[in-house]
């Protein structure tokens, strides 16, 4: 029912180019990663009794919650009815699908017995464990996105099913995305996380990641050229979309301020240790904070954030300093020493091994992989008939590729 | 059934390290992998300042917040063994949630950088999907309840020595090693303390040696502000834990 006239760049000999590049380094990682968990069990990673979620736990947060922002922004037009949303739904939703699982592969590398989690989990029913209640909500989470999916695949943008099945989507990524924060921020013997508002706090990251992920790969996805785009998608890059980006970096950086100053006010050294002599002493944590996020969020408050290079520029910062964000944060947690007496006298250091990176490339690897496949078959860049008859601006243009 | 509960004097503690000793003997933990440790502190500084110790075995608390997060149920708390909280080798999935949500540090998952080298795993590489298997081993193996030597992926932790407690005449209220009756049930570190700081017996007795000394010395539970209610309570002087100041701090004060 729906046509897409506009040639997609991945569509062509870019999008082969780039998945053979990303398929090759998925399979080194995951092969690395494979030989040394097989040889070398966990004793490969940095991590340690002391500090036992390291850099993976952070790679599976990142995805985990930038799919959850997708599924939010999803809903902007599949539940809301903000239709000048509809351009991107359809890529929000296939994107949403491909982080949740690449965060899922890393989580059960790092895992100690993935396949057992597969029936002890239903078998016991551990309904206190916040855990639990991430694990079950993130695999709902996984099964709306799919049936939501393959109605926009099917062309039903409004029809009530689509709607009814958008509204549990949209309720099943608050209440996974909601418990994956309790995990952490319901840990009172950890006061670093301990915070009510922590599910909020990941909601807004969330976004904030998804609309940086997203403005990456619609752009990429158009070969970095507006010429090509529907006008529906111009309108929404050059409109609200950008906005919103602002408006989600400025509400990160107000609540990871309103955390660092009442951390470093704290007289408790598992919160303001953490702050002073953790976070605000690494330099990589302190340039995510203000090239990754200060910067592009002044950028975006002034009228060039309608174009598309500093677009472009900010949403790339914004995804490396929020996943600097989620390490910091979850190793940030761990790092005051918990009763060890001086066994341990300091902070405890923490740097990841090449096996977790590995992982992490694994993530990203897999998940531009499947984003790939996506665009090259599934028509991503769909939207509903009637966009593409009332809002298009100008004719579309035949591109070729 | 009893409520099996520890009390440890710091008045009498010497801080030798004997329980740790004979911890890791009886359960073969790997280096580091100490389900039973002497904490040292020291809080001030020269020419006034003080040097703290306390043994530290896992607290079987009470209202165990490992228990709560664990998401398989692997971690759980016997009522029907004397409260002691245990970790089912056959569930554990290695999330190691548990290591997170536990206020006393004393979980551990032994699959991580050996503490010294040679690496000891390397030495006896394990069989029977042991971690690692030592020429002597402990006889007793429950799976059920983590006891023995773990397999890889999973968490460990102290079991009050559960396969030598559990074989204790029913209704007793205190295990002490003087006892001759007793003494084979009594937990390693218990027995093996040459001060005798360290008492075992059931806390749901009102007659036990445990309960009357609590009473009678004061006994605290150690960061009992968490609410997971120990069932290990300390006396004497030294329970108080410094708080955490990291090391080219400490002068600032
Ligand atoms: S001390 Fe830690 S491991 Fe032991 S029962 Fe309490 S919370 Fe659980
Ligand atoms: S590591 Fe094992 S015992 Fe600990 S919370 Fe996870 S499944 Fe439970």
């Amino acid at each position: 029912m729906t046509t897409q006239l506009h040639k997609n760049a991945l569509q062509g000999p870019l999008g082969w180019g780039l998945l053979v590049v990303a398929m090759a380094v998925l399979l080194v990682s995951l092969g690395y990663a494979l030989s040394q968990i097989i040889t070398n069990g966990h004793t490969s990673f940095n991590t340690s009794s002391a500090l036992p979620w390291g850099q993976p736990i952070a790679t599976y947060v990142f995805f985990a919650l930038g799919s959850s922002g997708l599924g939010l922004i999803a809903s902007l037009p599949l539940v809301f009815g903000f239709k000048q949303y509809y351009p991107i739904a359809k890529r929000c939703v296939f994107l949403a699908f491909a982080l949740l699982i690449s965060g899922m592969i890393v989580l059960a590398l790092e895992l100690g017995h993935v396949f057992r989690m597969l029936w002890v989990i239903p078998l016991n029913l551990q309904v206190q464990s916040a855990m639990f209640w991430m694990g079950a909500f993130y695999a709902l989470d996984l099964l709306f996105l799919l049936w939501k999916f393959s109605k926009l695949q099917g062309g039903h943008w409004d029809s009530k099913t689509a709607k009814q099945v958008g509204i549990a989507s949209f309720i099943g990524v608050l209440l996974a995305s909601g418990n994956l924060a309790l995990i952490f921020g319901m840990m009172s013997m950890r006061p670093f996380w301990f915070d009510p508002l922590m599910p909020v706090y990941f909601y807004v990251t969330g976004i904030t990641t998804a609309v940086a992920i997203l403005v990456l790969l619609t752009y990429l996805a158009y070969g970095f050229s507006r010429e090509r785009m529907p006008a529906a998608l111009i309108a929404l890059s050059t409109g609200s979309l950008p906005k919103l980006f602002a408006a989600c970096l400025g509400m990160t950086l107000l609540f990871i301020t309103a955390r660092a100053i009442t951390g470093l006010y704290s007289n408790n050294p598992e919160i303001n240790v953490v702050w002073a002599d953790y976070l605000f002493k690494s330099g990589v944590y302190i340039a995510a904070l203000l090239i990754g996020l200060l910067l592009p969020f002044i950028v975006l408050l002034s009228k060039l954030r309608n174009k598309m290079s500093i677009q472009i520029l900010a949403a790339f910062l914004v995804m490396i300093a929020m996943f600097v964000e989620r390490l910091y944060f979850v190793v940030g947690g761990q790092v005051v020493p918990l009763f060890k007496g001086t066994w341990i006298p300091d902070l405890i250091s923490y740097i990841p091994s090449a096996t977790e990176w590995s992982l992490t490339f694994i993530g990203f690897a897999l998940c531009f992989v499947i984003y790939l496949l996506g665009e090259k078959f599934l028509n991503l860049g769909d939207m509903p008939n009637k966009m593409l008859d009332h809002t298009t601006a100008r004719k579309p243009i035949e591109t070729t590729a | 059934m009893a409520k099996w509960g520890m009390v440890i004097d710091l008045d009498k503690c010497t801080g030798c390290q004997a329980c740790t000793t004979a911890c890791s003997m009886e359960n073969n933990t790997l280096p580091g992998e100490t389900w039973q440790d002497v904490l040292f502190y020291n809080a001030g500084e020269y020419p006034s300042g003080q040097m703290k110790w306390l043994p530290r075995p896992c607290m079987q608390c009470e209202n165990p917040s490992c228990v709560h997060v664990c998401p398989t149920r692997a971690t759980y708390k016997d009522p029907d063994a004397g409260g002691i909280v245990f970790v089912d080798w056959n569930k554990c999935i290695g999330c190691k949630y548990c290591m997170i949500a536990c206020p006393y540090g004393v979980r551990f998952y032994a699959d991580e950088k050996p503490l010294i080298e040679p690496d000891i795993r390397d030495v006896f590489p394990g069989e029977n999907a042991q971690l690692w298997s030592p020429p002597y081993q402990s006889p007793d193996e429950d799976w059920r309840r983590g006891i023995g030597i773990q397999p890889k992926g999973v968490v460990s932790k102290c079991t009050f020595c559960y396969h030598k407690v559990k074989n204790a005449p029913e209704g007793i209220a205190d295990l002490d090693e003087d006892n001759p009756d007793v003494k084979e049930y009594v937990p390693a570190c218990v027995r093996t303390c040459a001060p005798k700081a360290r008492y075992f017996g059931d806390l749901d007795n009102p007659e036990s040696h445990v309960n009357q000394l609590i009473g009678d010395k004061h006994g605290v539970r150690l960061k009992d502000h968490t609410g997971n209610k120990p069932q290990v309570y300390y006396l004497g002087a030294g329970a108080g834990v410094p708080a955490f100041t990291p090391a080219d701090r400490e002068n600032d004060a």
